[in-house]
């Protein structure tokens, strides 16, 4: 078995084992949980494709988040516009604005971007916190739709119980994937990978980093709002809390620990992360201590600290030795 | 009309006064080692809770001038403790998002600490005059304010002569300057970046005493002085310490003005207007000259 069959067949066994969980494991509640983790998913690989892959540090990713759930939300709401196409729009209406938040990023690096888009985040938050005609201020919106149901002949698909959206987001996160991972494998990603490593060295070689940098911001708040309007279609609450600087740290934490720059690190983040957090708020109600943030802080130093890439990293390293020891004893077994 | 404009004005200089002081650390820091530390609001947090810790102790203002003296002792050593733990390590790999988010980890560490040790209840600073207002004229404002005002101007005007007449002051603006002519001419570098840290975290923590005095103390109040310094600082440009006083100022006079005039509710907002206006005309700052090596 070579190691292309060998890859398929992980992928494939992966997938089964994906499409066949909420057979197996039936408690809502747990599933409710990997929906929020595949919704974290989304809008972490989003953020890792401007920092990981780019360099960019935007800390005002939390805005595009927000931007998605409440075009979304609204449309529906106001508009009665099917949630389906609302998906769409949200991730619309947020490139749109990761398109703008795109031209002041050209010229700005390092702090200078990180301030600017916390600065574009918190104006945005402060918008909808006193735009109370349209988004009823700190109150947020409450009572959005549910996907609505599809009919495929005589087939009714509702969307109520979480496992119904443990499939929409299943297929959410693997188009996603699908996507991110052609993006960074192409001469796109790799143009970008070159400027992030050294900008005019990219621009000497015939990279239109200006362009580049325009069009990842846009691709990235796509799917930031997407998971946006995905997350109020499925909690059916939004709130200007969604576009605040902790919504963005969270992503960048999920990020970090999972491994920074790779294509595993967001989803490895984004679960361990979700998991995590619920296991720490059952200890948090048995010793009556708030340790989950104290936690999370620390996890993030010795991470950038000790273990740059992750738990991706980490695991890389393992199978690199699983691999290169039993290379070895192949080679010892010959004669 | 025209005396509650100049009373507007008069609070903003106030407050910039504070913001300038926790900026002027920040900017020393960047300028010195390049590092954006988003932990240095939490700095000036610690600071405001030795500040709640002595006056209980020590009333009256005895107390007030002692809680400044031990928050900026406090928070340097904090400095120094953090500067090796967390950022010394990360100084050989020089990527600017990695310092960052190491700094966004201690904030989040920083403030949940304080949030587990503290509580989360607001604590208000006593005031030493009681609420004795001082009348000057067309305006007037309260003992307290001006205390706060003569603080912030007296700890710049130290720095100043620290920074300028003495030897590790002198090294410190080399090193800004230039860190390799700077090592060349025998500074001990490591020894200038633990300075640096321990200046800038206790002008934070002096501050923070301050901010906590105008304001609320509360575990999660750093992150206002963090983005506040971050505003000032790029305002009068990174690294530059007379770029920071100024843009203080600046801040705290727009703030009030554009909260009176324009719209209360974005008060907080209004740095942000003004950094993204200038950094799209400016990309250095205000006051920023051309990078430096």
């Amino acid at each position: 078995m070579n190691k292309y069959t060998r890859k398929w067949l992980f992928r494939v066994l992966v997938l089964a084992v994906l499409a066949l969980l909420p057979q197996v494991i039936q408690a809502r509640y747990f599933l409710h949980l990997v929906v929020m983790a595949g919704i974290f998913t989304i809008l972490t690989l989003s953020w890792n494709l401007l920092a990981g892959y780019t360099g960019l540090l935007n800390l005002g990713h939390a805005a595009f988040y927000g931007i998605g759930a409440y075009t979304s939300s609204l449309l529906a709401m106001l508009l009665g516009i099917s949630p389906w196409i609302g998906l769409f729009a949200g991730g619309l209406t947020a490139a749109f604005f990761g398109f703008l938040l795109g031209f002041p990023a050209l010229r700005l690096s390092g702090p200078y971007l990180a301030i600017t888009t916390i600065g574009f985040a918190e104006i945005l938050r402060m918008v909808a916190i006193n735009w109370v005609d349209l988004t009823r201020g700190s109150l947020g919106l409450s009572g959005i739709p549910l996907l609505t149901p599809i009919r495929l002949g005589a087939l009714n698909i509702k969307f109520y119980f979480e496992r119904d959206y443990y499939y929409v987001v299943l297929a959410a996160v693997l188009v996603t994937l699908f996507c991110v991972r052609r993006l960074t494998q192409s001469e796109f990603g790799v143009s970008l990978q070159a400027l992030r490593d050294d900008e005019l060295g990219a621009q000497s070689v015939g990279i239109n980093t200006a362009r580049y940098k325009i069009a990842v911001f846009t691709i990235s708040a796509f799917f930031a709002g997407f998971a946006g309007a995905l997350f109020a279609h499925y909690i059916r609450l939004v709130s200007p809390e969604m576009m605040a600087l902790h919504t963005t740290f969270d992503t960048l934490t999920m990020a970090m620990i999972g491994g920074l720059g790779t294509m595993a690190g967001p989803i490895l983040g984004a679960v361990v992360i979700t998991f995590l957090s619920e296991w720490l708020r059952y200890v948090e109600d048995l010793f009556k201590v708030d340790i989950r943030l104290v936690i999370y802080g620390l996890m993030l130093i010795l991470t950038i600290l000790f273990m740059r890439e992750g738990i991706a990293g980490l695991l890389r390293e393992l199978a690199n030795k699983l691999e290169s020891s039993r290379l070895g004893r192949k080679k010892e077994s010959e004669p | 009309m025209e005396s509650l404009f100049l009373q507007q004005t008069l609070n903003g200089l106030i407050v910039g006064s504070v913001y300038s002081l926790i900026a002027i650390g920040l900017t020393m820091v960047f300028g010195v080692m390049k590092i954006s530390n988003f932990a240095h609001g939490d700095y000036a947090m610690v600071g405001a809770y030795v500040a709640v810790f002595v006056l209980a102790w020590i009333p009256g203002w005895l107390g007030w001038v002692g809680s400044v003296i031990a928050a900026a002792a406090a928070v340097g050593l904090l400095g120094i403790i953090t500067e090796r733990i967390v950022f010394r390590p990360l100084m050989t790999r020089w990527t600017d998002i990695d310092t960052i988010m190491v700094s966004i980890g201690l904030f989040i560490l920083l403030e949940n600490l304080a949030q587990l040790f503290f509580g989360a209840t607001p604590r208000m600073l006593e005031d030493p005059f009681s609420g004795r207002v001082v009348d000057l004229g067309v305006v007037s404002t309260s003992m307290l304010r001006i205390l706060c005002f003569g603080f912030s101007a007296v700890t710049i005007v130290l720095l100043q002569i620290f920074l300028n007449r003495t030897r590790v002051g002198v090294a410190i603006q080399a090193t800004s300057q230039n860190r390799f002519a700077a090592q060349l001419m025998g500074i001990n570098i490591n020894f200038v970046y633990t300075i640096t840290f321990a200046v800038g975290a206790a002008l934070a923590g002096i501050g923070g005493v301050l901010y906590g005095t105008l304001f609320a103390v509360y575990p999660l109040m750093g992150a206002m002085p963090t983005l506040k310094a971050f505003v000032v600082t790029i305002l009068g440009g990174m690294g530059n310490i007379r770029g920071a006083i100024f843009g203080g100022f600046i801040l705290g006079v727009a703030e009030v003005l554009g909260g009176n005039y324009i719209a209360m509710e974005f008060k907080n907002a209004i740095g942000f207007f003004i950094i993204i206006l200038v950094l799209l005309v400016k990309p250095t700052g205000l006051f920023g000259q051309k990078e430096g090596t």
